[in-house]
This record gives C-alpha cells, structure tokens and sequence, in this order.
C-alpha cells in the first residue's frame, strides 16, 4: 500500500519551479492617481436643454509659500482658506496639512457626500508652468487622501476618492 | 601504530625508500594528532554530514508557495528606463490602456515615438502636440472599429518624469484629452501608509 516518494527528482522539480518563480516576479509596482479633462461631449439634439444650478467646485491654487483653497459656484466666490507650504524635507514630498484641510473643507462645502451619489465633486488645479510633476503629484496626493462609501452593487460598500480632478487652462 | 613510530621504522629499513607499507597516507605528513584521527577515522565525528532532507523540503515549499502568492500572471508594465516616476499613497491600480511616456523632450506611445516637447518650452506656453494627437486618434479609431457596440472608455496613462514642468504636463494632458482621452491617469510609485 505504501509507496515511496522519490525525493531527487521531487527537490529538482522544487528548484525548477523555484527559478522560474524568481525570474519572472515583478518586484516593483505602479500605481495611477486618476485625473479628468472634464471634456463635454456633443450636445444631444433629442434632449431639452434646462438650465441648471452651477455646482460648487474646489479650486486649489499651488503658490511659492502656500496653497489656496477656493470653493466657487460659478463665478462666485463661496469660501477661501489658506494653507502653509511646509518646507522641503527630504526626497518624499508630503503635504499632509493641505490633506487634512482638503478633507475638513469637503465636509463643509462638499456636494456629493450621500453613499448612493456616483458623482464626485470638482477640483481645478491652478499651477505655475515652472513647476515639477512631483509637486503636482503631490497635491493630488493629498487630495485624494480623504474618502467616502459609495454603495456598489448588491448594497456592497466601497471606499472612493472625494475629489476629481482636473487641471486650470488658461 | 602511531605517527612517530612509524617514522623511526623508516629510517632504520633499508628497503624504506622502494617497499612501503600501506596503509592511510592521506595528511599524515601534518604534525598535528587531531588532524591525523579524524582523517583516519578515529576522530568524534564524521567529515560528511547529512543533508537533513525533511526542513530542506519544506523550506523549498514554503518558497515555491510564497513567489506563487506574489506571481503576476499579467507581467511588468514596461517603464521608460530614463523616467523616474514620482510616488504617491492614494494611487489605484494600473489598467490595460495607451502608455504615453514623457522623458525629457520626447514623447512616447506604447513605447513608439510620438513627438516632442522641445516646442512648448521653447515657447513658454501650452501646445498641441500634433504627433501625439494623430497616434492617438488612431488608436481610438482602431479600438471603435474592433469594438463597434462598445462605448470608448478614453482611458489613457501618463508615465511622466518627476522633474517635467508643470506647463509639459499639462500640455500632453490636454492634447490627449482634445484626442478623446479625457479620462487620464498618472502612473506613480506605490508608496505604503505610514501606520497611524
């Protein structure tokens, strides 16, 4: 009834399948941080056009020494707060005040805040042409750190990024 | 019989230099005793060990298992080697979509050159880059003609160098979304939460 396994070729089929492991794991991963060109597509001619309220919409100004949070419907100015730019420190740039700030702000002027509403709400980052795409990536870093529950399908919940983002063109 | 008897024995034979008497050989001529009995057996223990299979096995096992668990079947997104991407903790995974590359003053698609940005600095503000808007109208209109009742998702990922200005970025960033690409995305390193 009892058979012995043949140890020499089962340690070599263990190695093998060990080599091969190794030589094709990926060791680094990337990730993406999402953002929106906010296009509007063709008008539908079958639709009637009604006029709708402007939402309020989150534009965050990138300055030499802070950053300006200015919530605004329309053309209309609802709010504007301040946050100071910390100082450069080290290699990885972490705006952690502007997050929670970010987070306090979309508490208080934020439209989208329900867990059946798909929608996001706006942010517009206004930035200087000089500046480096790791200081970009680092703003929207902190923008997206604050998160709400979206009920998905079957009534699953699922945690989503408040804002959207996308860029001011002049 | 011992090292030293053996050697009185040779001196006074006179066939000692053509009749020798077998015997070990190995190391005898090194003046230390330890070293003679363990070459000669006597010694505690045995020069060859065991390999102690059973552990060697199971630590086999639980390698194999551990690359298995962290295999990706899908492989490595190809980088440009010349771009170091900057890094972010609310980043979400990557998805299957075009690849444009920014390093320094070229742009790729899917690895394939698609213009430059030479221009848009030299003129201080932002640019279509036609090039880059022609591959990519291309390519949405092979991807609508292979997927005829699909709606376009307008997905693309931006690999972009961490020292590119803001002016370039934002320079691609609209010519791809004028080429039916406004849903973009921003490839970043994965950086981990620091515990709270």
């Amino acid at each position: 009834m009892n058979t012995e396994l043949a140890l020499i070729p089962f340690i070599d089929f263990l190695f093998v399948t060990v080599a091969f492991l190794l030589i094709t794991a990926v060791w680094v991963s990337f990730s993406r941080i999402n953002a929106n060109a906010q296009i509007p597509g063709p008008p539908d001619p079958q639709k009637e056009i009604t006029p709708q309220t402007p939402e309020k919409v989150l534009h965050l100004h990138i300055l030499e020494t802070d950053f300006s949070l200015v919530w605004k419907q329309g053309s209309t100015v609802v709010s504007e707060t301040k946050v100071a730019k910390p100082e450069p420190s080290g290699e990885i740039i972490k705006y952690a005040d502007l997050a929670k700030k970010l987070g306090e702000e979309w508490k208080l002027h934020g439209g989208h805040q329900d867990a059946s509403d798909k929608k996001l709400d706006q942010a517009v980052i206004h930035a200087d042409n000089g500046l480096p795409f790791r200081d970009i990536i680092a703003v929207l870093d902190a923008l997206y750190d604050t998160k709400r529950e979206l009920s998905g399908a079957g009534g699953k919940m699922q945690l989503i990024p408040v804002f959207n983002m996308s860029f001011s063109v002049r | 019989m011992s090292v030293g008897a053996s050697r009185q024995h040779k001196h006074h034979d006179k066939h000692a230099h053509t009749i020798k008497m077998p015997g070990q050989v190995l190391m005898h001529k090194v003046p230390l005793h330890f070293v003679w009995r363990k070459v000669t057996g006597h010694g505690g223990k045995a020069v060859n060990a065991e390999l102690a299979l059973i552990p060697f096995i199971d630590f086999l096992l639980v390698t194999v298992v551990f690359l298995l668990m962290s295999f990706s079947a899908s492989g490595e997104i190809g980088v440009d080697k010349n771009i170091k991407l900057p890094s972010a903790e609310n980043a979400e995974s990557v998805i299957e979509a075009p690849m444009v590359a920014v390093n320094g003053n070229q742009v790729l698609v899917d690895g394939h050159l698609a213009g430059s940005t030479r221009a848009i600095e030299d003129l201080g503000r932002m640019q279509k880059v036609d090039e880059l808007f022609d591959l990519l109208k291309r390519k949405r209109e092979l991807w609508k003609s292979f997927h005829p009742n699909k709606p376009f998702p307008g997905v693309c990922i931006l690999q972009v160098d961490e020292a590119v200005p803001a002016l370039v970025v934002k320079s691609v960033f609209q010519t791809a979304a004028y080429a039916g690409y406004p849903n973009i995305s921003f490839m970043v390193r994965k950086r981990a939460r620091p515990a709270d």
